[in-house]
């Protein structure tokens, strides 16, 4: 992991009970998970009454610092000893290791979903939609008499937030044949599960 | 249902018994090739100099034929109700015959072709799948997470379209389950009466 010097130092104004106390400390932390993995987290999760008496720049400074590291952690899958080595560099003691740690196992199946969330793929098909029709005639073509379906399937987009809809008429042999084919396609994951 | 023919109608297809059989199924072959592709008017002045008549005859009498073809191919006769609706024109029994039976040859190509002047929409025409597994991102290392990748090809009015999706596996189940759903539905009683009903 590469971590720059700004994260160092503030960790190790972290470490020093001097700057934060115990409760502090672990107040600080807890902000830093907050606001990566709380959605409404609001901006004021720096306000507690507790934390009042330590220099607002020093405040941030540090949940900054937290929160890169975090970050990076979670990107890498980092262990206990990873992080345990990385933070006695910084000259935590053991209690504050050991508070780490925890706080980071008990947010890391969350931080590992968000940071999985995140990035570009094709267009997510979501849902599917259909309805069926006979078709008797058309102004060329009396007495036609044959069913055809209607698909729609719903699609997402990762980034542009946008959910548009393709959606295509197919006659019941060309629905046969998709469905076939898609039957295929799970049949081979599940295979694929099975190895 | 008998075929309403024109006066003008009736007028060009007078030219038909002036020529013998084999001219007639010429012409017959001539206007199933015209709805095919388009008409080429060179063809006419061919058949025309041949013939020994002007080319506008042979031009109407191939535009009666395809019209009355056409029609017939539309509404779907019977070859009772074609035969009666060709009798009025006052034809020899041979010309009727041979009438006939490029109307029965020709109907099931002629109503696709018709088929495809109905407004369309995309329409499916293949699926292309393959299985994923996402190992890694910019944002998180060591993952294992599957995915189902599909390239969808539709058609509109000749144009082909590809579209790549994805989608997880959940939802691939997910779908086969609605569609298979979509298909036995043809199989119900409600949809089984109302095909058998609607004639």
């Amino acid at each position: 992991m590469e971590l720059s010097e700004s994260v160092q130092k503030g960790f190790q104004m972290l470490a020093d009970p001097g700057c934060f106390d115990s409760n502090a400390f672990t107040l600080l932390l807890r902000a830093a998970f907050q606001s990566l993995l709380d959605a409404q987290a609001d901006e004021a999760v720096l306000d507690h009454p507790d934390l009042k008496h330590i220099d607002p720049v020093v405040l941030k400074y540090c949940h900054a610092a937290a929160a890169t590291y975090i970050l990076e952690a979670g990107k890498h899958r980092a262990d206990k000893s990873t992080l345990s080595t990385y933070l006695e560099d910084c000259k935590f003691d053991r209690e504050r290791i050991e508070l780490f740690c925890t706080e980071y196992q008990n947010n890391k199946n969350s931080l590992e979903t968000l940071l999985g969330s995140i990035g570009r793929s094709l267009p997510h098909i979501t849902d599917v939609s259909w309805r069926l029709e006979y078709q008797i005639k058309t102004n060329q073509l009396h007495k036609m008499y044959r069913p055809t379906y209607l698909v729609t399937l719903n699609v997402q987009n990762t980034d542009s937030q946008s959910y548009p809809e393709i959606s295509f008429s197919c006659s019941m042999e060309q629905l046969q044949d998709l469905v076939g084919k898609l039957k295929d396609a799970s049949k081979s994951l599940e295979r694929a599960t099975q190895l | 249902m008998l075929l309403e023919l024109s006066e003008e109608h009736k007028e060009h297809l007078a030219f038909l018994p002036q020529v013998d059989s084999a001219v007639v199924a010429e012409f017959g072959r001539i206007a199933v090739e015209f709805l095919r592709r388009s008409a080429n008017p060179k063809i006419y002045e061919g058949a025309a100099r041949k013939l020994s008549v002007s080319s506008d005859a042979v031009q109407h009498g191939v535009e009666g034929l395809t019209y009355l073809l056409t029609e017939s191919s539309k509404l779907m006769i019977s070859e009772l109700d074609f035969q009666d609706s060709v009798f009025v024109l006052g034809f020899s029994e041979e010309l009727n015959k041979l009438l006939l039976q490029l109307y029965l040859d020709n109907r099931k190509e002629i109503r696709t072709i018709l088929s495809e002047l109905a407004p369309s929409l995309l329409s499916y025409h293949n699926l292309e799948w393959r299985l994923d597994v996402q190992l890694a991102s910019r944002s998180l290392r060591q993952q294992i997470k599957p995915a189902v990748t599909i390239k969808l090809h539709l058609n509109q009015n000749g144009d082909h379209n590809t579209k790549v999706l994805q989608t997880d596996p959940a939802t691939l189940l997910y779908l086969v389950q609605q569609l298979e759903q979509a298909l036995e539905e043809m199989k119900t009683n409600h949809c089984r009466r109302v095909v058998r009903n609607i004639k």
